[in-house]
């Protein structure tokens, strides 16, 4: 009776895909933990933003490659994880509005950088964890 | 050489001009193939082949994006470079701009393999450009386009298993492959930019195509790619038993490839050189319809930027 339920022992990836892991880059994934004064609370901010498909924040997703603070000026570099996101312009804003939102920022300059591109491994392990209980396997 | 091309404002008009010819080369294509692609959303063969495209077409879109982007440094923003610009102006291989006939998959199958095999050897030569916004984009547009020439050869290896799937193949290397090789053709510059092209198609220059190679800013002269190009797609059709309409192979070698296009082998539309089919012209007016018709001045944004 059970005879066509398949044992999980059997069961083997698809062959049509390719799961690859994608290679880890030492200083990602960036997540501001050694920020201090305006910059920790420029990170804090991007921390309440969400991925708008996934309950996970875009640190803990990988996105944010660093913040750097002159002043009030401050400088976000970000990625996407696909080049045809097409939340682009609304995830950009939020940083935007987000940061600029910060008691003590002037200005804010949000650089889009595709290099290192983005994998799984720019993932926190915090990030992980939501992923997983979201349902994801990774 | 220049050390480096990052700030736009330290290049010089040949600089400039060599930059801008080559971002509208690749962004071009990428964005006029995307929007043929878009054709086949809900009437390709199958559902899983339905979605390929489309995402593929989104690939696409996303990497005319990135290299939009690029331009955007010399001062040309997407209402420019899409919605407001002179359908002459555009730069892509007439390949990419063909319609497709009702259902022929065959076409969208293999056209799909000759241009991302064009595209991967222009990738390669891409990656150590001296323009670092170039040579920093190509990795993460690598990983997207390798999906889309796997999905290409697995049809064109279904299709020429036989019976009628083979002869629509057939049918399409001929008439697709003289477009194909516009790929490889060199590029007007931008109106206005150089006073030689006079701001008439079919005034190529040359010395932009050399000046892409020479600033570093691809590593590989049209011909080289060309070549290489050949020497791939050639074995691998004729594996499938198609017969190709030119094989550019040397006289002497079985596998030694020439790439010498002459005026017999092209079409009369190059699409480089700033010349279209008519068939460009209304997928022009389609794509911009919208943006007329509502009378805008600047493209829509998802939401406002903020203060």
């Amino acid at each position: 009776m059970s005879s066509n339920i398949p044992d999980d022992t059997d069961a083997t990836p698809c062959a049509y895909t390719d799961y690859r892991e994608g290679e880890s880059t030492a200083d990602l994934p960036a997540t501001g933990a050694d920020a201090t004064g305006l910059a920790a609370d420029v990170w804090d901010a991007l921390y309440g933003i969400e991925d708008p498909e996934m309950p996970i924040s875009i640190v803990d997703l990988g996105l944010i490659y660093g913040v750097s603070v002159d002043d009030g000026d401050v400088t976000v570099d970000m990625t996407l994880t696909y080049s045809g996101c097409p939340a682009r312009d609304m995830l950009t804003a939020e940083v935007e509005a987000a940061v600029t939102a910060v008691d003590g920022v002037e200005d804010i300059e949000l650089r889009l950088v595709w290099s290192p591109e983005w994998t799984v491994e720019m993932v926190t392990e915090r990030g992980k964890d939501d992923l997983r209980e979201f349902g994801l396997s990774i | 050489m220049a050390a480096s091309l990052e700030n736009p404002d330290e290049l010089d008009e040949r600089e400039r001009t060599a930059l801008k010819t080559l971002l509208k080369r690749l962004a071009d294509d990428e964005f006029v193939l995307a929007e043929r692609y878009t054709e086949w959303q809900v009437r390709a063969p199958s559902l899983e082949s339905d979605l390929a495209l489309a995402n593929n077409a989104q690939d696409e879109l996303g990497h005319a994006r990135l290299w939009y982007d690029v331009l955007g440094d010399v001062g040309l923003e997407e209402r420019d470079l899409v919605y407001e610009r002179d359908p002459g102006d555009f730069r892509h291989s007439t390949l990419v701009e063909l319609p497709f006939e009702e259902g022929d998959w065959a076409d969208a199958v293999l056209r799909s393999y000759l241009y991302d095999v064009a595209e991967d050897l222009r990738l390669e030569a891409l990656v150590d450009s001296t323009h670092p916004k170039i040579a920093d984009r190509v990795g993460k547009i690598r990983s997207e386009e390798e999906y889309h020439l796997e999905h290409a050869q697995n049809w064109l290896e279904r299709l020429a298993d036989g019976g009628e799937g083979r002869e629509r193949l057939q049918d399409a290397l001929d008439r697709l492959f003289p477009y194909a090789f516009t790929l490889f053709e060199p590029c007007a510059p931008p109106r206005g930019a150089n006073e030689a092209s006079g701001d008439e198609p079919r005034a190529v220059d040359p010395d932009v195509e050399d000046d892409i190679v020479d600033l570093g800013l691809r590593d590989a002269t049209l011909e080289e790619m060309g070549e290489e190009w050949l020497s791939i797609v050639v074995p691998y059709l004729e594996s499938l038993d198609l017969e190709l309409p030119v094989d550019g192979r040397a006289d002497d070698g079985a596998d030694e490839f020439e790439f010498e296009v002459t005026e017999a082998m092209l079409p009369e539309e190059r699409g480089r050189d700033g010349t279209h089919t008519d068939a460009w012209f209304d997928l022009y007016d389609e794509f911009t319809h919208t943006y007329r018709e509502l009378e805008r001045t600047e493209t829509t944004r998802i939401m406002d930027k903020p203060e």
